[in-house]
């Protein structure tokens, strides 16, 4: 396994509370509701997996526990929620696995288009980037049962324009308050300087 | 079509400005370079992001001295050519051909002049890129003559329209190995939908009384050239949607060149440039870009 220090992006002399602001915020960057039924929602996870290590490695080198942020154990990546039997089973089954040649195949030859055809297939325009498309399949499938709890989840997400991870977004309070101080101060002496 | 793909440039470093720069006049040295003098007119910045892009991988670029014909008395600093720069090129050339056939299939003789024109000064820098990446050029002729024929049937789906450009950006990921082919060709489509689909709200306008293809048209049966807040909404929305999925593939890269400037790009320069074509502003703030209300918010 490559230098845990590198993956996180700090040097070996950080202290434990700038190792824990970087694993914070890496965690934040690749955490499972940015590669929501993402195609490349494999290598997120692999990426999450990488840094759950070396934050664990760095502390318990250290002589800390790990108390690392576990989200890819609770399978957020994929939408492993709902299970579907026969036909749309395999659908959802080519559609997880990116053989979307296939599920729309299966989906173009299935007769009954019922809630969770039209659930299947916006699932099918959103992995080939058609979000548009994508919303109004969730739409008629959220129509068409609107009791079901993984059609109204995506359609939601769809409305929210999925996750946005913002740099520098939600630091601490305290921590942007000192660094407005510290900047403040730089800027004085840099100004001053300069005259 | 180009030129909204940009920095926010109020919050690039001074550092990453300069090498932004030199990007942009490495890649013109290129084009200038491989095809030509009148290859140099078609620069944009929007192709200086795909030159960064596909250097990602890359160690840090070194950098040179290179006279500029634009500004003869002053010697510029400009990137040193590497594969990645050559084949953005390569392929720049071959887009900026394909937008100016595409331009002169639309109009009448008069109007499509200027790209005629410039169709002939470029031919025989075309014919060069198309050479070298004969792959590349057959997918755009492939997606444009399918975007001919979309706009001519005249449907409402937007997905499928944008579908066409986005294909086209994505087709530049063709040289990517493996994992980062994967993510290069997410982000690249990506990039391509937001450009496509903004590039449509900007000219809704001029494009209904110019009588015009617009997929907004089509896409919520607009009978005049103005958006509903709705409408409006939604746009943002799947505009930002697009922004987020490119930027979240950029996250799965290793980048170490150009790092700075692509993660401003992605994460500030898209939501920017946004907001500001759906409020209206967006040419008045590529005239007047010292006004401070002109900028996003670093939060918002």
């Amino acid at each position: 396994m490559s230098e845990p220090y590198s993956v996180l992006g700090v040097s070996e002399n950080a202290s434990d509370e700038e190792v824990k602001k970087a694993y914070r915020e890496l965690a934040r960057k690749y955490h499972p509701d940015n590669y929501q039924d993402n195609p490349l929602a494999d290598l997120a996870q692999d990426k999450m997996k990488q840094i759950n290590q070396a934050y664990d490695t760095i502390m318990k080198r250290r002589g800390g526990g790990g108390d690392g942020y576990n989200g890819g154990e609770h399978g957020g990546y994929g939408r492993a929620g709902a299970q579907s039997t026969g036909r749309f089973g395999q659908i959802r089954t080519a559609i997880n696995a990116g053989d979307l040649s296939q599920a729309e195949q299966l989906l173009n030859a299935e007769e009954n288009r019922n809630a969770e055809w039209h659930f299947l297939y916006g699932s099918l325009c959103y992995r080939k980037g058609w979000l548009d498309e994508a919303r109004r399949y969730y739409q008629r499938a959220v129509q068409m049962d609107p009791t079901n709890r993984e059609y109204r989840q995506a359609l939601d997400y769809m409305n929210r324009g999925g996750y946005a991870y913002r740099t520098g977004g939600a630091a601490g309070m305290e921590s942007e308050m000192c660094d407005c101080c510290t900047t403040l101060m730089c800027m004085n002496c840099l100004c001053g300087g300069f005259r | 079509m180009f030129g909204y793909v940009l920095p926010l440039r109020d919050e690039l470093k001074v550092r990453e400005m300069r090498q932004f720069q030199a990007a942009y006049c490495g890649l013109c040295g290129a084009l200038s370079r491989h095809y030509g003098f009148a290859a140099r007119f078609i620069l944009n910045y929007d192709f200086t992001f795909l030159a960064m892009l596909l250097s990602c991988r890359e160690a840090e670029p070194s950098y040179g001295v290179c006279r500029c014909p634009a500004h003869p008395f002053r010697k510029r600093r400009c990137c040193k050519e590497t594969a990645a720069f050559a084949d953005a090129a390569g392929y720049s050339v071959i887009l900026a051909w394909w937008k100016l056939q595409d331009a002169i299939r639309d109009n009448g003789f008069f109007r499509t002049l200027p790209a005629r024109l410039g169709a002939f000064f470029l031919g025989a820098a075309y014919h060069r890129a198309a050479a070298a990446y004969p792959k590349y050029a057959e997918a755009c002729k492939a997606q444009l003559d399918r975007l001919q024929a979309l706009e001519a049937a005249d449907g409402d789906g937007l997905d499928l329209t944008a579908d066409t450009f986005a294909c086209i950006l994505k087709a530049a990921a063709e040289n990517g190995q493996g994992e980062d082919k994967r993510i290069l060709e997410q982000l690249l489509y990506h990039v391509g939908r937001w450009i496509y689909i903004l590039d449509a709200c900007d000219d809704l306008e001029a494009d209904f009384k110019t009588a015009a293809y617009n997929p907004l048209k089509g896409r919520f049966g607009l009978v005049e050239g103005v958006l509903s807040p709705e409408d409006k909404t939604w746009l943002q929305t799947t505009l930002a949607h697009s922004a987020n999925l490119a930027a979240s593939a950029y996250a799965l890269l290793p980048a170490r060149a150009w790092d700075g400037i692509l993660q401003n790009i992605l994460y500030l320069g898209l939501p920017g440039a946004t907001r500001l074509v759906l409020e209206g502003k967006w040419r008045r703030a590529k005239r007047c870009p010292g006004e401070p209300e002109m900028h996003t918010s670093f939060n918002s």
